[in-house]
Parts: C-alpha cells; structure tokens; sequence
C-alpha cells in the first residue's frame, strides 16, 4: 500500500493515477495531520510525502513519527528542495528526495526500494513478537534460568545463584530451550540479544 | 476699499497701543509720584519699549513724543507747566535720551525676531515641499525595487506552476503505462488525457495572473522626457556598474521631443534592458564591460537603443527571450523582458532584440511620438 501526502489535488490524483496505471494501491490524504488518523492496512507500505504541506511539513512529520518509534518508509517529494533540506531529509532515514515534477522510472524504483526495506522492517517486527510471546509464557523461573544461561554461566554456577540443585536448573533449561524453539545454546543467545535490544 | 479699511484699522490700532500705554504709565505714575521726592518717570521708558515693540518705529516715537509732553508738563518742576527749571533740565534731558534708546532698542529687537520668525516660516514650507518630493521619489524607488527583488515572489510562482506541471508530467507517464497495458485501457487513457487538458488549463491560469500582477491596473501617463529617464537610471545603477567594472555611456540626442507615457513603466523597461545588459557582461573580460544607452527620434517615434558588448545571444533565442520565463541566465526569473514587452506594448511601441554571438546585443524599443504637444 502506498500512503500519498500533498495539499495540491492535481498532483495526487496524477500520482493516483499512475500508481495505479502500473498496478500499485495507493490512498490520498490531505495532511500528515489526515494521515495520522487514518487507519493503516498490515502489509508493506510506503508514504510519500511532500515537503510543504499546510499545518506540520513533512520534514517535521518525518520526525514526529522518527521519535514515536514507528518505521516508516518515506520519500519525499518537493518543488522546491534545496541541498540542507535534503541532507536533513536523508540523515532522517528517507528513501529518496524527488524535486517535482519527477520522473516515473525514478518514482517507482524509490517505490519498489521502500516497499522491500518495509518487507524486511515486518518480518524482523514479526520475529521479534514471536520471540517475545513465546519468552512470556516461560515461568518467571524460566525466564531467570535463561537470563543467567545466556549471560555464560554454568548449571552449577546458576544453581547456586538461585539455590536450587544442578538438576533443577538442568530440568529448567531443558525446558527454556524447548519453549523458546532454540536448537542449541547459540539459538538461545541470540534470541535473548535480539529480545533485549528491542525491549 | 476694504484694504483702505483694514489698513486704517491697523493703523488707529498701533496709535491705540501706543496712547494706552503712555495713559497707562501716566496713571501709576500720578498715583506714585506723592511716594517719591523726585519725578519717577520710569514707567514711561516701559510703556515707551511696549509702543516700539507692538506697533513699529513711529508708534515708539509718537509715545516718546507724547510722554515727553506729559512729563514736562506734569512732573518735571515746576509742575503744570511747561518751563523747566534749571536744576532739572539735565533730568530732563535724560529721560528723553532713555526714551529714544528705548524706543530704538526696542523696535529694533522687535524688526529681528519679526525677521526670524519669517525666516522660521519659510524654512517650513521648504522643509514640507522637500518632503514630499522625497516622499513621491521614495515611492517611485518602491515599485522600482518590488520589481528588481522579484526572487521571492518568483519562487512561489514557480511553486505554483510547478504543481500542475508535476501533475502533467505524471499522468504523462501514466497515461503510456495505460496504452501498453494488454489489452490498451483506452477508457483510462482517455481520462488521463482529459486530465493532462484541465491541468494544462490550470497553469496556463496561473501565468495568466502572473501577467496581470505586473500590468498596472491604470498607467499614469504623463509628458516623459525619455532622456531624463535614462539619465536616472543610469544614475540609479551607477554604483552597481562600478560594483560590476561596466562603463556606461550615454548617447542622447539633445532636444528629444517627449512622449505621453507612464514615467514610472519607462523606468522599468530602461532598468529591466540596462540590468539585463550588465548580467550578460558578466562573463566579458574586465575591460571590455561597455553598455551604451543611446535615444534618438525621427518624425514618427523616438528610439532607445541599449546596447552592451556581451557575449550575444543565438538566433534560435531570439524569439523567445521575450517569453514569460524564458531565461539564460542561472538564478534568472525570466520574466524582466516580458514585462518590458507588456509595457512598451501598452505604449504602443515596439521592442525588439539584434544579436549575433559573440558581437554583443542590442535591444531597441520605440514609442511613437502623439500628434502634438504643445
């Protein structure tokens, strides 16, 4: 889905139009302000997103949703950009900046790039849920048995820590590694790395 | 008659001054003499200063000559009448003195502030005649920079036109995508092109409005001396040509017969041509940046000729650069020549350009001369 984001009508329509002469969905909004209230469908998508736009611009819409945390593929379109605008837009993670009017060949390959980086942005948003229901159904036990796995330390060493017996911490991993689906102790730590880093 | 009037009015009125205050005078001194042993004849000198100051030189002398009468009749011994007595001729004498200095001083003072004042007055009026001379230049120089500090006002034009041009541009490339689909979408090309029309339509409107910002709804026109439009404007650029190395010359034949014309359009088109000859001399070696204005007139119309030693310009370009936004140069607006178009259009004249790469270029325009100016 490709979300357009200009105050002109006669050029989000023609962008309308030629998105979907070339079999690509698109939905038109006024403002980012339009934009941010409307109700995004779950597959890959991308916004264009003109720069000068009535009440928040694009360049500080951009950053709104930056700090919100949201990843979004933005390319940014303008008539009348200039080098720092640019250099910002891009420092800020855009796909691409297209100085209107702009070429159709242009358009799409900024289009088909974002739609690709947005592919891979679910599946690792998608891994990571997965990941993170499974670690939430381990027992409050578990989930510290796997804290110290992870950290290198050995049964015995982890059984003292929590004063249970070699065996019982033997009998908890066993059933971290089984719970979380890793096949080996690496499994595990990366998984419990790529927890972290999103947590 | 009602001069005559007013004339004798005023001139009972200073008599009427001067005789008051020596009454006056006459009074306080009666009233104060029993308090002195010697004749007090000061308040005669004030009422003598009041005379000069109020009514002029002869009102002062008539008091003088009146109070002189009262004195020795009245106080100078021996009293009620008009003998003096030995002793007190010197007195006498002196008041008399003390009265014509005062009554001189007096006056004189008086004939100076008069002068200044006048003075002051005069000042005035030239100072608020200045003003508003500077006032209408001011405001000449106002239209004049709104149309060189176009930049800003360009930008958003180019915003403007940019959006339906993008929007052309991309129904364009849709509307190919539409006609190499298998089977063609005809219905969808057909509503593209139906689109691409009414966009079209749309920036054709904006250049339209563009244009009627700079037609100005009623030229003022009145007699211009061509001549002395050039001479301010080159006075006006003067400091730029130095800024930028260009000698300008001017060649304007003495006596040139005026035209009906709006003064302050001229001044646009002479500074439009003469800014436009300075940016293509910008590339010419430093010295060889010349620009020469030169005006002449036959029967039927005076000629300007601006002509600068630059670079030239194809003959491809030549129909064109009188095009809204035709522009060769890199931060140009391309709208200065279509201005002066509109402009010497409006005058009923004619403006054209003579290039030859590498030979520099001239442009021309002419205004036909009225019937008569008489």
């Amino acid at each position: 889905m490709i979300y357009i984001v200009d105050d002109d009508p006669s050029v989000r329509e023609a962008l309308d139009n030629l998105l979907e002469s070339v079999g690509l969905q698109a939905q038109l909004f006024v403002s980012t302000e339009e934009f941010s209230r409307a109700h995004r469908v779950d597959a890959p998508s991308c916004l264009i997103l003109d720069v000068r736009l009535p009440g928040m611009n694009g360049l500080e819409y951009q950053e709104t949703v930056r700090k919100s945390g949201v990843r979004m593929p933005i390319i940014f379109i303008t008539a009348h950009g200039d080098v720092p605008m640019t250099s910002r837009a891009m420092k800020a993670g855009a796909i691409e900046f297209l100085m209107k009017p702009f070429q159709k060949d242009e358009l799409l390959a900024a289009i088909h790039y974002a739609l690709e980086r947005d592919k891979v942005y679910r599946l690792e948003e998608a891994e990571i849920s997965a990941l993170r229901s499974r670690f939430e159904q381990l027992t409050s036990r578990e989930q510290e048995v796997m804290g110290l796995v992870t950290t290198g330390l050995i049964n015995k060493e982890i059984g003292a820590q929590l004063g249970l017996s070699e065996v019982t911490v033997k009998i908890h991993r066993g059933r971290v590694m089984q719970k979380m689906g890793a096949g080996s102790l690496a499994d595990l730590v990366r998984m419990s790395d790529r927890l972290h880093r999103r947590l | 008659m009602s001069t005559t009037i007013k004339r004798n009015h005023y001139v009972a009125l200073r008599y009427g001054i001067a005789t008051a205050s020596v009454a006056t005078a006459f009074t306080f001194t009666l009233l104060l003499q029993p308090l002195f042993p010697y004749p007090f004849l000061f308040l005669f000198l004030v009422a003598v200063m009041i005379s000069a100051w109020f009514s002029g030189t002869v009102a002062g002398l008539f008091a003088v000559l009146v109070s002189t009468v009262l004195v020795d009749y009245f106080f100078v011994p021996p009293a009620h009448s008009f003998r003096i007595s030995t002793t007190a001729e010197g007195y006498f004498a002196a008041f008399i003195a003390c009265a014509l200095v005062a009554s001189w001083v007096s006056s004189l003072k008086k004939k100076s502030e008069d002068a200044l004042k006048d003075a002051l007055d005069r000042l005035e009026i030239r100072v608020s005649e200045r003003t508003a001379e500077l006032m209408k230049t001011q405001a000449d120089l106002a239209h004049l920079s709104q149309v060189l500090s176009m930049g800003e006002l360009t930008a958003s034009i180019a915003h403007e036109i940019n959006q339906p041009l993008t929007a052309v541009v991309t129904h364009g490339h849709a509307c190919v995508e539409w006609l190499s689909a298998n089977p063609p979408n005809l219905e969808k090309t057909r509503q593209t092109i139906n689109r691409i029309i009414e966009d079209g339509s749309r920036a054709g409107a904006i250049l339209g409005r563009v244009r009627s910002l700079f037609k100005k709804e009623a030229p003022e026109k009145s007699w211009v001396d061509i001549g002395d439009v050039i001479h301010e404007m080159t006075l006006f650029l003067r400091e730029e040509a130095i800024r930028r190395r260009v000698s300008i010359r001017t060649d304007i034949v003495p006596g040139l017969p005026r035209v009906k014309a709006d003064r302050v359009q001229l001044q646009q088109v002479v500074l439009n041509l003469m800014t436009n000859a300075m940016d293509a001399l910008s590339d010419a070696s430093e010295n060889s940046r010349k620009l020469m204005v030169a005006a002449r007139a036959d029967r039927a119309a005076v000629y300007v000729r601006v002509e600068d030693s630059g670079v030239g310009i194809g003959a491809d370009f030549k129909d064109k650069i009188f095009n809204p936004f035709f522009t060769t140069k890199p931060h140009g607006v391309g709208l200065g020549l279509a201005i002066s178009r509109s402009i010497i259009d409006a005058h009923e004249g004619r403006i054209w350009a003579d290039s030859c790469p590498g030979g520099g270029t001239t442009f021309q325009f002419t205004l036909p001369l009225q019937s008569s100016e008489t």
